[in-house]
Order: C-alpha cells, then structure tokens, then sequence
C-alpha cells in the first residue's frame, strides 16, 4: 500500500513538473508537426477551405521533377559545410586565444560574443548594406581588389557573403562554448605533458583536442543544425538571389508554400528535410561522441 | 507531511489545469462578442460598438489612415474599426493566411486581383451593388471582374516607367524627350558622353523585374489578353515572339547604359542613388515620390516611356494599374458595417480628401479630383497619359501563381543580366517557368 502510494506520487510529481512544458511542446510543435504530415498528403493551396487529398505525388514530383528544390539542397549543404568547418575554426581560435593571459580578455571575450545578441533578420539587413555601401566605399578609398567585388551580385560572391556573416555570428558563440571546455582542463596533464616536453603543437593536438571533444559534439551539432535550417539570414542578405542562386531549403520551402501557394507541396518539402536534418545531426553526434575521451 | 506534499502538488495541477481553461475560455467570449455585435447591427445599430478588423499592406499611408479611421469613429460612435498593417508582399499573404487559417479572420483586407481573386474567391464579399461603382474608372475594373461580378474596390492607380532627371537631361543637352528605342538610345549616349550615368536599375529586385519589366512585352502584344490566354493553352510561346525579341534589345540597353553591378542594387539603393542624381534614369513608379522628393525636395522629374521599337505612337504609352483593392470577407458578421466603411472612404468629402492629399493616391474613381499640385510631378505624369488614353496595361496579376511567377521570371532575368545564359536561353527558361506554374 505504501508502495504504491509512493508510485503514485511520483507520477503526480512528474506530471506536475514535466506536465505544463508537455503541454505546451504537444500545442506548438507535435500538433503542427502531425498536421504537416496530413497536409503534405494534400495538395491544399493555404487559403480555401477544400483540401484534396494527393497521395504521395507530392513527395513524387520533389524527388522526380523539382530541380530547384535539388538546387537549393545543394546550396545548403556547400553552406553548412563551409560555414561549419570555419565558424569551428574561428570559435576554437578565439578560445584558444582568449584563454592565454591577457589583459583585455574579458571585454574581447564580450566583443566577440556581441554579434550573436543581434537577431539574423537585422544582422542581414546590415550586412547587405556592409557589402553593397561599405564596402563600395572602401574599394574606392583604398583600391583594393577584394572590396571592389559585386559582393551580393554574383552567385561565388554571395555564397561566400552568407558564409561571412554566419561564421561571423556563430563565432562568438562556440567560442564561449570552447573557453568552457578549456577551463575545465584538468591543470595536472597539461602540466604533466609540459614536463614531459611537449611542444605547442603536440600539446594542442594530443591534449587539449582530446579533452575538449565533448564541446566539439555540442558545438558541430549546434552549427550544422543552425546552417541546415538557415532562414532570416538568408532571406534578408540575399533572399535567395542572385539568380536563385543562394536559395536555402528552409527559404525554398516558406517560398513554395507562402509564395507558390503550394502548402501541400511546402510541407511535404519540409518533412523530406527534416528527416535529412535529423539523419546528419544523428550521425554526427555519434560519431564525435565515439572520439570523446573520459578523464 | 507527504500526504500534505502530495495535496499541493494536485493543487497546483489543478491550477495549472485552470490557468490552460480559463485561456480557451477568454477565446471563447471573444466570438461571443462578435455574435453579438452582428445582431446589433441587425437591430439597426442599437447603440453597440461594433469592431471590424482591417487589414492592409501600405505601409505608406498606415498612419494616415489610422487618422482617417478616427473621423470615422467619431461619426460612427458605435463602429470600432481596429487596423493593422503588415508590409511587403509575400509577408502580407503569409500573415493574411495565417490569420485566415486561425480563425482570427479580418472583416476588411487587400487582394491584387486576377489569380489573387481566384485563389481568395470563395471568401470574397460581392461588391457589384455598391454605390461607388458607378465612378469607377473603366481600368481599375478587370483584375477583381470574374463572371461580370465585382469582388474588390481599387485602392488607388499607379503607373511606373522611366524615371528622368529633368536638369541631368538638361545638362547633357537633351531637348526632345525620347519617345523610341533608337532616341533613348541617342539620349543615353548623350547623357555618358557628358560624364552622367544614364540609368541605375534596380535588379536586385525580383518585382522590378518580374513584375515592371517583364509587363512591357506582354502589354506591348497586339492583344495582351489573347496572348496570355494562348500561353495558358499552348498555342502561343515566349521564344519566337517578336516582341519579347525587341524587349530584349531595350533590356540590353539599360544594361549597357547602367551602373556597375545592377544585381545588388536594391529599391533603396536605386531611389536613393537617382534622388541625389548620380543617375538621369531608373524603372520605377509614382509611388517612389515622396522618397525623392525627401532626398532632395528640389529635383525635377517627369515620366519616359519603354520603348522596345521605334513605332513612336506605340511606344508612348505608360503602364497604369491597380496594384490593390479592398476586399470584404464574406462571411464577416460585421460586412455591412464594413461596406459601409469603404463607401464612406470614396464617397465622403473627408474621405477624398485624404485619399489625394494625405495617402497621395491617383484616385480610379471619377468623381475624385485629383490636385496635380498635391501629387506631385510624377502623379501629374501618370494623369496626363490616362487622360490622353496613353496606358498599356498590367499583367503580373495574370501569370500562373501571380508572384510565384514573377519570382521565377526574375530569376531568369537576373541570370541573363549575371551572363549565366544567352538571349535564347532566357526565353526558353521564361516559357518553361510559365509552364511549370501553370501545371
């Protein structure tokens, strides 16, 4: 009886503390999610009230006909590979950095975590008006080559924009990450490796990389996933052009539904993706969390 | 003690359970309201107040109309009309859907006509027996005309082409203005040969291509209407079509004649850069007016035509449309309050009143004076040509998926301007966007 009591309670305990955020997480994202899975079997065009149901021609027509969906996959996975692997490099060089002693390290920590406080939205907004007039203007003043490039005009250009300004922002943000993990280096192996003779070089690859490993996990998962589903940054640097050229799957999906008034077909894209998403996010973690290392 | 732990804990489940009820609840009193409101207004206005929800695009005039709003209230104690405003056009059809879509539907909100109709239809009020469409202009009717019911009432008309600097015209030496192809090359050769950039364009901007620019050789076709209703089905095509062939020639101009990197400059770069004169010409309309005219309050400015050949009579004409109409929701329990409203807004003199000099809108209706004075000198442009009977029409409404479309032409265009593609390549993909929205 007693046990029991005791069951119970602990189910009334977690239903009380879990209850109210389950709520919630079933309204704004398993609701919606269930019902794009309904509507992607539809070809529903978002306004009228009659949906006919499509089968699975939606997901035929994407993966047989859609070249610009094809396109704009293509773009994102160049995207995220690039921005992942030099927003990783610059956050881990900025930790490495800042975690020497310096004076003024506390407030250039604080700077370059700055750019990760702005929205993606305005941070795009700005950032055209960087490339388009800033830059203009210094090529002009100074000459030199790489300003005077039409920054947003052509489609390598642009790419690299978008890559810029991501790794620009994301930066800031692993590099907290990174600090965390350094500090919480164990002092006895550095030290121990110190006398041991090992040179910088040796002493990053064969220490500190190998301890920080699990911040690696967290920080190629945050920004593969932030790159993948890329949107704001995309829709106010570039919005997709020139040409088409710069078109994120997330904006290719808002476009097809919002835009082409295909909601049937926006979603039935939407799931394609977030199956992909969730795959190469998967395999990452367990692969990084395979070369994590247990002190 | 547990026992008295557990208690708590049920207490604060129940609460929590309240909280989420007394939220459905707030939702449900709310239609209360609005039932209430619609007997009131069958019940010949018992003193109820009475709310309509409008909903609008025109981030221009959103607080002009706000004010607009508040003499009508003041007339109407009874009628509450709550306005809200969200900018640019996809965003603006996304949030309308959204709010369709979540039952929070506004009684009044905008629709540009032609597909848009078609797509919005079966939520349309019938405006046909309204009093103000006996003065409405003939051009503002076909976009929101289907079965010869009208559904919308035209926000105001708006014309675009070149814009000229008239003193950068001056300084150059220009004494006619070009009406052909072949004079506005002569005139930007002028205007180069003087040190002045002849045009800036705008094709950072997927609707001054895929709306504007590619409007010309489908409003230049003998007859517009068949031609789009033959690439419907199938019996006409883009490549092959002589004047989308002599548009190009025009298009290839203002890139010859442009500024450096035409695919970055933007709408406010565009507007901007020809405000302070560092170009004599740009495509654009009457609604960039007050943005001139606050860079720099002293420019002279004037209309040119698009030429794409050299048949000057052809060839003097400017674009004139509706960009938007009002539109009632149908099943709106306050439509007649609505209706009522939108009468009001063309009918009375306060009304007309701000529609010309506070919105500085060129009215469609007939019994609206429009002031040149107010307007401004591009307004004043656009009037004489409709006047003189010097208009092409409009067509962007009439492609497949209207805006899809225009994104994908822009596309298109855009790569030809980046010399991704040749000249037939871009006809070809015009027509195969064409084909794939009309699917």
């Amino acid at each position: 009886m007693q046990h029991r009591m005791k069951r119970l309670s602990d189910a009334v305990q977690q239903l009380v503390f879990v209850g109210p955020a389950l709520l919630f997480f079933c309204l704004i994202v398993l609701v919606p999610f269930l019902m794009s899975f309904y509507y992607s079997l539809t070809d529903w065009n978002g306004v009228t009230t009659r949906v006919v149901w499509a089968g699975l021609s939606n997901f035929k027509r994407i993966l047989l006909e859609d070249s610009e969906f094809r396109n704009a996959f293509w773009f994102t996975a160049r995207y995220t590979l690039a921005a992942v692997v030099f927003a990783n490099a610059v956050g881990f060089t900025l930790a490495l950095l800042l975690t020497q002693p310096l004076k003024t390290r506390n407030v250039l920590r604080t700077v370059f975590f700055l750019p990760n406080v702005i929205a993606g939205l305005l941070l795009g907004f700005i950032w055209s008006f960087i490339f388009v007039k800033g830059f203009a203007a210094i090529g002009e003043w100074t000459g030199i080559g790489f300003f005077k490039l039409p920054w947003l005009g052509t489609a390598s250009t642009a790419f690299w924009g978008m890559v810029i300004v991501s790794v620009w922002q994301m930066a800031g943000y692993l590099m907290v990450i990174y600090i965390a993990a350094m500090m919480n280096m164990p002092r006895e192996l550095i030290e121990a490796a110190k006398i041991d003779g090992a040179g910088r070089w040796k002493m990053l690859r064969s220490i500190i990389v190998p301890l920080v490993m699990p911040a690696f996990t967290v920080c190629l998962f945050l920004t593969l996933s932030w790159s993948f589903k890329v949107f704001d940054l995309n829709l106010s640097l570039t919005k997709g052009g020139p040409f088409g050229s710069t078109e994120s799957v997330a904006l290719n999906i808002y476009k097809e539904a919002f835009q082409n008034n295909r909601y049937g077909l926006g979603t039935a894209k939407s799931l394609i993706f977030f199956v992909v998403v969730a795959t190469v996010t998967t395999l990452q973690v367990i692969y990084t969390k395979r070369k994590e290392v247990e002190v | 003690m547990k026992k008295r732990s557990l208690a708590l804990l049920v207490f604060v489940l129940i609460l929590s359970l309240l909280v989420a009820a007394c939220g459905g609840k707030g939702g449900g009193s709310d239609t209360g309201s609005n039932a209430g409101s619609s007997d009131g207004a069958n019940g010949g206005g018992s003193g109820e107040k009475v709310t309509i929800k409008m909903f609008q695009f025109k981030v221009e005039i959103a607080e002009q109309l706000a004010k607009l709003i508040e003499e009508y209230e003041k007339l109407h104690p009874n009628i509450n009309i709550e306005l809200e405003t969200v900018g640019g056009g996809a965003d603006y059809g996304a949030a309308l859907k959204a709010k369709f879509n979540s039952g929070d539907k506004p009684d009044i909100f905008n629709n540009g006509g032609f597909s848009e109709l078609d797509l919005w239809i079966e939520h349309l009020e019938d405006l046909t027996d309204e009093p103000w469409v006996a003065n409405l202009v003939d051009a503002a009717k076909p976009p929101m005309t289907k079965d010869g019911r009208l559904y919308g009432m035209p926000v105001n008309l708006e014309g675009y082409g070149f814009i000229y600097n008239k003193d950068l015209f001056a300084e150059a030496g220009i004494t006619e203005t070009p009406k052909t192809l072949d004079e506005l090359r002569a005139a930007a050769q002028k205007l180069k040969d003087a040190g002045i950039t002849p045009f800036i364009n705008g094709y950072a901007e997927w609707w001054v291509l895929g709306n504007h620019f590619i409007n010309i050789p489908f409003a230049q076709q003998k007859d517009p209407e068949a031609f789009i209703q033959g690439l419907y089905d199938g019996t006409e095509k883009i490549p092959g079509n002589e004047v989308f062939k002599q548009w190009a020639d025009l298009f290839d101009l203002t890139l010859e004649f442009g500024q450096p990197n035409p695919l970055q400059t933007d709408y406010n770069t565009q507007v901007s850069e020809f405000a302070i004169g560092k170009a004599a010409m740009t495509q654009q309309g009457n609604w960039t007016q007050v943005a001139i005219s606050q860079t720099n309050p002293d420019i002279n400015i004037g209309f040119l035509p698009m030429p794409i050949n050299n048949d000057a009579d052809a060839m003097d004409k400017l674009p004139v449309g509706v960009p938007s109409n009002w539109v009632v929701h149908k099943n709106s329990p306050v439509k007649e309050e609505a209706k009522a409203f939108l009468n009001w807004m063309v009918t009375s003199e306060i009304g007309q009143r701000y529609i010309t000099e506070e919105f500085k809108f060129i009215p469609a209706f007939t019994n609206i004076q429009a002031d040149e004075s107010v307007l401004g000198q591009l307004a004043a442009d656009i009037i004489r040509y409709s006047q003189e009977g010097k208009t092409l029409t409009w067509n962007w409404f009439k492609f497949p998926g209207g805006e899809a479309s225009s994104n994908k032409f822009a596309d298109v265009m855009q790569a030809y301007i980046g010399g991704q593609i040749n000249k037939d390549q871009m006809f070809e993909r015009l027509q195969q966007a064409w084909d794939e929205m009309s699917k």
